[in-house]
């Protein structure tokens, strides 16, 4: 006779409160992990697809994610000449808000050096790259915009030619690629008093951007440098170096620049968090696990008075910690379930990794286990030993 | 010939520490009880008549005195009780004043348990707790949890439990105090047969003395000693 099954068949609506309450926790669990995933992923989206080699960024500077970084915008030019450089590609990107069917929306302008970047590290979810024309744009479904759909940036009419998926970057604002010269264009927009304001103060009727070489808002934020396969990486970087004004980044540095100097501190507070939900998991797992071997202790000690042998004591306590493993199964798969239902409907992307997943359960399983053994040993062996027989009895 | 003496209790005494000093719950009490006789103890409350149960049942071990099953020695002062869990499998069954059921299980599973307790198989065992039940007037109730039948339906099922693995010794602790007069007469009329039809020793501690009729022998406690023993 299966003592725990028969207690869990008389009170059914407990245990299945039981494992709903465990997979709350484990969601929160899974949400918290999967949100930590998802905005280093995000963040370093597109340091890590864009297949670039070094990135050349303003002197000094830690660019174009971590600090700010404006270098002039034939920069490209100069790289290019630099030997063991196979192709060099100018980039930028910027917050912009802009209105789109009355409603204010957000995205990250991100300048595509067309024709040069082909756009083959991006996956289109629908239509198609920039060609070379003006005035279109890519933009992520997060954006809210879609294939031919019409948007004003700058004075200027966008047509959105192509669409990506799951796109953003390190704040989650979906991208908006555009061409370079586009997105400069965009970056200089003005009131028209500024522009009267610019020229009045350099006392000619010129464009204000004509008055120095390079116009501070027609700068570039970096330029991408693809290396020739012979080519020594090193000798690259010193070589552009030398040159003083500019500062090379390799691949590597910029992950580490967004995930340890950008992304720190918040990376910091969800590790928290998710080591809070953790701790908190495992206090309440505790306690009922605990209960549930407490509530035993009644009859345990009832069997023991009339007599049953050790054996069946500990299969009714084995048989009770694998119906709470059950319970702890049940509410780890209804987790899951749970993740994948509710947490596409984030704003921000969370991550559900299978290797998480297993991660977790195996330390939820291993949790249990040492509690169940730990409960069940005190509870079964040693404490229903001590009961006093009148307590049980009368 | 006279049957086996299968209770056998030798100067047993029971001294708890209580507040105001040493409570002699037990005072040296010595009394043999036969296969197939049903002994009532009597006595007024505190006068130890519990206590000589939990000796006798094996549960408490004695401050003093012994404790003899079919001419074995299995209780004295500093016995493990936990080591004597196989002889109260075996050869004692128990009635308590409380029915003490698993209140998950129904009432012929509650039979059934102590029988599997013994190494019973599965199947037969669930069969051979409904007809204890039925033997109880309770086939219908067969099927029912603890909490759905009536205190002295429970006491029943608390004596089909106690019958069930056919032990030579049955204890029972007040077993008819929360039932009226007539279901209480019912389960002494139960040992009665009991006694008779399986020569099974039974001692019953009782205040009803409606039911005296039925015992061939009635012994008073008074302050943890006998009184006065008559014999019917
Ligand atoms: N664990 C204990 N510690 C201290 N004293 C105890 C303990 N158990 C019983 N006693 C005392 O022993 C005495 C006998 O108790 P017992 O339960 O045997 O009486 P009883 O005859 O069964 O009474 P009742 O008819 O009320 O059930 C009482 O005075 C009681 O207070
Ligand atoms: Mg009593």
């Amino acid at each position: 006779m299966n003592l725990a099954l028969k207690d869990a068949a008389h009170t059914p609506m407990r245990f299945v409160l039981t494992a709903f309450g465990v997979a709350l926790l484990m969601t929160a669990v899974i949400g918290m992990t999967g949100l930590y995933r998802g905005v280093v992923g995000d963040a370093l989206l597109v340091i890590e697809r864009i297949d670039a080699d070094l990135w050349v960024v303003q002197g000094e500077r830690a660019g174009p994610f971590a600090e700010g970084s404006a270098v002039a915008p034939d920069m490209d030019r100069r790289v290019a000449g630099v030997p063991g450089v196979a192709d060099v590609r100018r980039f930028t990107q910027f917050s912009q808000q802009f209105a789109f069917e009355g409603a204010t929306r957000r995205a990250t302008i991100t300048g595509a050096d067309i024709p040069a970047d082909d756009g083959r590290w991006l996956a289109l979810a629908a239509g198609r790259w920039l060609a070379a024309g003006r005035c279109e744009a890519v933009a992520d479904e997060s954006t809210g915009l879609a294939v031919s759909d019409w948007v004003e940036l700058a004075r200027d009419v966008y047509e959105i030619v192509g669409s990506t998926r799951h796109m953003v970057d390190s704040a989650g604002d979906g991208l908006l690629f555009v061409g370079i010269n586009d997105a400069t264009a965009i970056a200089q927009k003005r009131t028209s008093e500024a522009i009267y304001l610019a020229r009045a103060a350099r006392g000619t009727g010129e464009f204000a951007g004509a008055g120095s070489s390079v116009a501070q808002e027609s700068k570039i934020a970096a330029v991408l440098v693809r290396l020739a396969p012979a080519a020594d990486a090193a000798n690259v970087i010193a070589t552009i170096e030398r040159w003083g004004d500019v500062r090379v980044l390799t691949t590597q540095q910029q992950r580490d620049l967004m995930l340890n100097a950008r992304l720190w501190k918040l990376r910091l507070q969800i590790l928290a968090f998710t080591g809070l939900i953790l701790l908190i998991t495992a206090i309440v797992v505790s306690l009922i696990v605990y209960t549930m071997t407490l509530e035993k202790l009644y009859e345990i000690a009832l069997l023991k008075l009339i007599g049953a042998r050790e054996s069946v004591v500990a299969t009714m306590i084995g048989q009770q910690a694998g119906l709470i493993g059950l319970i702890g199964l049940a509410g780890f798969l209804l987790s899951i379930g749970a993740a994948e239902l509710v947490f596409p409907l984030f704003p921000r992307r969370v991550v559900i990794l299978a290797g998480d997943l297993a991660l977790l359960g195996l330390a939820l399983l291993g949790l249990a286990l040492a509690l169940i053994c730990a409960a069940a040993a005190w509870i079964g062996i040693a404490r229903a030993s001590r009961v006093n027989a009148r307590e049980v009895l009368a | 010939m006279s049957p086996p003496v299968i209770l056998s209790a030798r100067g047993l005494a029971r001294h708890y520490a209580g507040p105001a000093g040493l409570v002699r719950a037990l005072d040296g009490i010595s009394l043999d009880i036969q296969a197939g006789e049903l002994v009532g103890i009597f006595g007024p409350s505190g006068s130890g008549k519990s206590t000589f149960l939990m000796l006798a049942g094996l549960l408490e071990t004695p401050s003093a005195g012994e404790v003899w099953l079919a001419g074995e020695r299995v209780s004295q002062p500093g016995t493990d009780l936990d080591r004597l869990r196989e002889v109260r499998r075996q050869k004692i069954g128990f009635v308590f004043q409380k029915a003490n059921l698993i209140p998950f299980l129904t009432a012929a599973e509650n039979v059934a348990l102590s029988l599997e307790l013994v190494d019973v198989a599965p199947a037969p065992v669930l069969a051979h707790g409904c007809r204890l039940l039925a033997a109880l007037d309770l086939s219908h109730r067969a099927d029912s949890l603890p909490a759905r039948l009536s205190g002295g339906e429970q006491q029943r099922v608390a004596v089909a439990r106690a019958l069930a693995n056919s032990p030579p010794l049955i204890l029972a602790d007040e077993p008819t105090a929360a039932l009226d007069s007539v279901r209480g007469r019912q389960v002494m009329q139960l040992f009665r047969r009991i006694a008779a039809s399986r020569g099974t020793a039974v001692a019953v501690v009782t205040h009803d003395t409606r039911s005296a009729d039925l015992f061939d022998r009635r012994v008073h406690l008074e302050d943890g000693r006998l009184a006065t023993r008559r014999q019917e």
